[in-house]
């Protein structure tokens, strides 16, 4: 599949995927344009500094024009800049699923704002030659595309992200405990998940991550409903992933609630920072342009991209 | 403890009962389902949370079913009754045995009537309701229960009965009624069975001995107590604990004292100026008042004078109470005309005047007169064994060496019933004898023998004004007489440990001349020197036969006194011993003979009644028209040779008015194995009447507004 550029897919399907492509790439161009053109056009080499000159250098690199001002060798060095290799790891648990049950509640529904979230990433690194994998994961790993850096390589994303189905339970430690061999070393790894699993290491397995020299962003989406619990009224919840029902008045929890979920993200806004992960908390009211400007800033302010 | 309704049919409403149900039903299918990520937050905040406003179902349940059983309930006017009489009036044959209190403490007063009246009523009522397929027996509680109701199914003859009866004069004993109420269980053949205890549960009749230890044989036997102590009409206050009569004779004009003691019942509660009053042969003699302590007694003394020799009647009567019976306690008293004296010669020689008790004897009737008031007879030592000593006021030992066996508990029962005792001693007497076998007459031993020389100068009396009864009237001249006597011989005596005694009378070294001590009702006065002349001039002296006498008469009780019988209702008076039985002539005017008995004295047993009882002497020959063949005829009037030789009195017994109660938590140990059941008499009063009980219909208003405020809170807090 990761390989296939043979499309083989209905007229619906094309019509999403194409929705979907088309949303990515609207979102991506309409943000570049209006901020600043890309200085990223393929260049492997990159001045970095001078070092003296000592046996062994390449003469090539002497700077004549240094040694003809100065009378003293001096090397030039450059810095090797290869094609980034980013893996878009996406959480397919059953949790990402949740749509509100307000038909009006504003917008998108959480399995389509990660969903675009990560096309539009892709676009946007495929769009900067760099090679973009997709990992699909709930309590393993669903589906694997590699990095490429082929344009086309979009729309095997695409169909990655348009064939998912969100299901099962959350078990990021151990996804990522198999995946770990198979990512790029030394390469960027985008994680977007709801976060919500019983779990208690994630953090250690960011932590594992981040020192297998990976570049790690975290994008944490949530939907308000999920954040605020607005519900009303006498419910039973079912759970979309392995939880038995429960049956309660939001209005009895609903503060507790808000505190533990309000708790989950100051953690990670506290602590990702300190290992140097770019974490980023996105409801599905936030729009995503925001997601990606904060991505590019962040990068910016780095001097990665 | 029994429901009754007296509108049942609105607990049809208690259908009502489904809309809850339903309503709760429906609620829950309306019940919203909600697909959520983030449960196991939900959970765990579920768990922190105190929070509970989602309305608990069951609980709203249950509470809109209360609310409406509680209106229905109410509506239905129910009406609660404990220890009603629903199982009597069960269709199964059942054997019932009432046990009827019929003590004497039945008869306090209530409103209207007596406890008795009360216990009758409600007994009545009881077999009235008997369906016909039940039998009774009816045992009365008095002491000695008896049974007055064999088996029977027929309630005529029993409510005659009960509508005339009246309360015995007699003590409770619950637990002998209750055992023939076991016996009678025991064999009747019905398979249902209950005995019913009518009483006040007076604490005097339930003596747990009484009481049968193995109970039933059949464990499903009922007993049913009923209260009517609730029933009584304010409290028992005081009773006339006992009243002693004793007649004076040192005095010129002869006088009856009444000492009666008055027990205050009340255990907290001093009662003061309660008004006492004697009456004598029917006539108010005297009122006093009397202050008495908290749970505590007083004595007060009436006198009054002696106006003939005629028996004395009369009762001592304190201000009504709730129990009148005890409030009143007869007595019966026989003047004595003349005082008998015992006079006993230990050393009795060949002529008279030589005889230890010849000056004594002369000083008690000079003359030898039949008028005088002390009649003198003198015993020798070996005589007096068998003599009657009840036939004597006084007994005078002149220098008796010893007595014979046995006399000396003859002795001491003689003065612990009121008889005194007069000790001469002398030459003859052995200190030894008396030290050991009299110790419990005289207070003190005899120590030595102190004899003065002719040529030393001989004891004198100690003579000064004295305030004693007997001494009093010795002054002026007669007291420097007394004074000159010369004493050459006598005992010096020293005091027994812990015993009291007084010394009306020393001598002028400070020996004691005569001591004197009580012992139970009696005196015993012991004169340490001879009563004739071998050891003093004083029997020559003219102020001794005014002393001999004074003493006499001072320590002297009247035989009546000594022989009177004063017995409580229900006990038998044993009379002594003679050839034919006496006639008893009850209060009521029965004439009763007394029963003889082939090798004990005969007894009288029917004192069922308290009153004046009089005893007749006669030769067994009963008036005209009694029955000629029978072997021992019982006389309807009294015969022609009848001769009153005494009475006796019949009073109740103190026992019965303590008035404490059995507590009603004890009443079950009392009854090992047996269901019992306790319920105050009111309370079965009604249950027996329909329509009557303690109405709950407030009570379940008000439980039915608690319902519905509290569901109210509980949806409005949804």
């Amino acid at each position: 599949m990761a390989e296939n550029t043979q499309f083989s897919y209905g007229p619906e399907t094309l019509a999403e995927v194409s929705s979907l492509s088309i949303r990515a790439i609207q979102l991506v161009e309409g943000l570049l344009s209006g901020h600043h053109r890309s200085p990223h056009k393929g260049s492997s080499v990159e001045f970095a500094e001078y070092k003296d000159y000592s046996p062994g250098d390449d003469i090539r690199h002497i700077d004549w024009k240094v040694v003809g001002k100065t009378d003293k060798y001096h090397v030039k060095q450059f810095e090797q800049s290869t094609n980034l290799k980013c893996t878009l790891l996406l959480d397919a648990s059953g949790s990402m699923a949740y749509r509100s049950p307000d038909s009006k509640s504003p917008g998108m529904d959480k399995r389509d704002y990660a969903r675009t979230l990560v096309a539009a990433m892709g676009y946007l690194l495929l769009k900067q030659f760099d090679a973009v994998g997709l990992t699909l994961f709930n309590d393993e790993v669903v589906s694997h595309l590699p990095p490429r850096s082929k344009p086309s390589h979009f729309q095997n994303i695409l169909h990655g992200l348009q064939d998912m189905e969100f299901k099962g339970v959350t078990r990021v430690e151990e996804v990522v405990g198999d995946l770990i061999e198979r990512l790029p070393g030394r390469g960027m790894l985008i994680l977007v998940s709801d976060l919500l699993t019983r779990e208690d290491d994630i953090f250690k397995t960011l932590k594992m991550l981040k020192s297998r020299g990976l570049e790690v962003i975290l994008f944490h989406v949530l939907h308000p409903d999920e954040v605020n619990l607005p519900f009303e009224g006498d419910l039973v919840f079912e759970s979309l992933e392995d939880d038995p029902p429960l049956g309660l008045d939001p209005f009895d929890v609903r503060q507790h609630y808000q505190k533990a979920i309000q708790e989950q993200i100051e953690f990670y806004t506290k602590n990702c920072p300190t290992l140097g992960i770019d974490y980023l908390f996105l409801e599905t009211t936030t729009p995503l342009e925001q997601a990606l400007r904060y991505y590019l800033l962040r990068r910016k302010s780095l001097r990665k991209i | 403890m029994n429901f009754s309704f007296t509108s049942p049919w609105y607990l049809l409403g208690l259908i009502g009962l489904a809309l809850p149900i339903l309503i709760h039903l429906l609620t829950r299918r309306q019940q919203t389902r909600l697909k959520f990520s983030a449960v196991y937050l939900l959970q765990q905040a579920q768990k922190r949370s105190v929070r509970k406003s989602r309305p608990n179902k069951l609980l709203l349940l249950l509470l809109r079913c209360l609310a409406i059983g509680f209106l229905c309930l109410a509506l239905a006017n129910p009406l609660l009754s404990s220890g009603g009489l629903e199982n009597v009036l069960t269709s199964r044959p059942s054997a019932h045995v009432f046990i009827l209190d019929d003590s004497y403490s039945m008869s306090a007063a209530s409103d209207p009537g007596t406890l008795f009246d009360r216990a009758t009523e409600t007994l009545a009522e009881l077999i009235e309701k008997l369906p016909g397929n039940h039998s009774f027996s009816i045992l009365l509680a008095s002491d000695p229960a008896r049974m007055i109701q064999d088996w029977t199914d027929d309630p005529g003859k029993a409510l005659k009965w009960l509508k005339a009866a009246q309360p015995s004069h007699r003590t409770t004993s619950i637990g002998k009624a209750v055992t023939g109420a076991v016996e009678l269980l025991n064999a009747a053949p019905q398979e249902n069975k209950r005995m019913f205890i009518l009483t006040d549960r007076d604490q005097n009749g339930w003596d747990r001995d009484e009481f049968p230890t193995a109970f039933v044989k059949d464990a499903r036997t009922q007993i049913k107590i009923i209260d009517f102590s609730g029933y009584q009409k304010g409290l028992n206050r005081a009773l006339v604990q006992r009243v002693k009569l004793k007649q004076e004779f040192l005095t010129n004009r002869r006088i009856i004292r009444v000492q009666a003691t008055i027990a205050n019942l009340l255990p907290d509660r001093a009662i003061m100026q309660l008004p006492v009053t004697l009456f004598v042969n029917g006539k108010r003699q005297s009122e006093s008042t009397i202050d008495l302590p908290a749970r505590g007694e007083s004595t007060h003394e009436f006198a009054f004078p002696l106006l003939n020799n005629d028996p004395v009647s009369g009762h001592v009567e304190i201000q009504e109470d709730a129990l009148m019976a005890d409030n009143r306690r007869l007595f019966v008293y026989q003047p004595d005309r003349k005082i008998k004296v015992l006079v006993v010669d230990g050393d009795p020689r060949g002529v008279a005047h030589q005889h230890d008790s010849f000056y004594v004897e002369k000083a008690l009737n000079p003359f030898s007169s039949p008028m005088a008031d002390i009649e003198p007879s003198v015993s020798t030592l070996s005589e007096f064994s068998q003599r009657d000593l009840k036939q004597y006021s006084v007994i005078i030992l002149c220098n008796v060496r010893d007595l014979a066996i046995g006399l000396e508990q003859e002795l001491e029962k003689f003065v612990l019933r009121g008889g005194a005792l007069f000790i001469g001693l002398g030459d003859q007497v052995d200190p030894k004898y008396y030290n050991e076998k009299l110790g419990m007459l005289l207070p003190v031993t005899l120590k030595s023998i102190n004899q003065v020389r002719t040529e030393d100068k001989p004891f004198h009396l100690l003579t000064q004004p004295s305030e004693h009864p007997v001494l009093k009237v010795f002054t002026g001249n007669m007291l420097k007489e007394m004074a000159r006597i010369p004493f050459r011989t006598l005992y010096t005596i020293e005091s027994r440990r812990g015993r009291p005694f007084e010394q009306p009378m020393r001598f002028t070294n400070r020996f004691p001349a005569l001591i004197e001590s009580k012992f139970g009702e009696g005196k015993v006065i012991l004169f340490v020197s001879s009563l004739d002349r071998d050891w003093n001039n004083f029997p020559i002296h003219p102020t001794f036969l005014p002393w001999i006498q004074r003493w006499v008469k001072y320590s002297a009780q009247s035989l009546e006194n000594i022989s009177r019988h004063d017995v409580t209702v229900g006990a038998p008076l044993v009379l002594e011993e003679m050839e034919q039985p006496p006639l008893v002539r009850s209060p009521g005017g029965k004439i009763s003979v007394a029963r003889k008995n082939p090798q004990s004295p005969p007894v009288f047993e029917d004192t069922h009644r308290p009153g004046v009882y009089e005893l007749y002497q006669w030769t067994g020959t009963p008036a005209a028209g009694a029955a000629a063949d029978s072997p021992s005829p019982e006389p309807k009037q009294l015969p022609a040779d009848a001769r009153r030789m005494g009475s006796f009195t019949v009073n109740f017994d103190p026992a019965e008015s303590v008035p404490g109660k059995v507590p009603v938590k004890e009443l079950s140990p009392y009854f090992p194995g047996a269901q019992v059941d306790y319920s105050p008499a009111d309370q079965a009063l009604n249950a027996a009447s329909v329509g009557a009980g303690v109405p709950l219909t407030t009570l379940l208003f008000l439980m039915l507004a608690v319902m519905i405020f509290w569901e109210g809170w509980i949806v409005r807090k949804e």
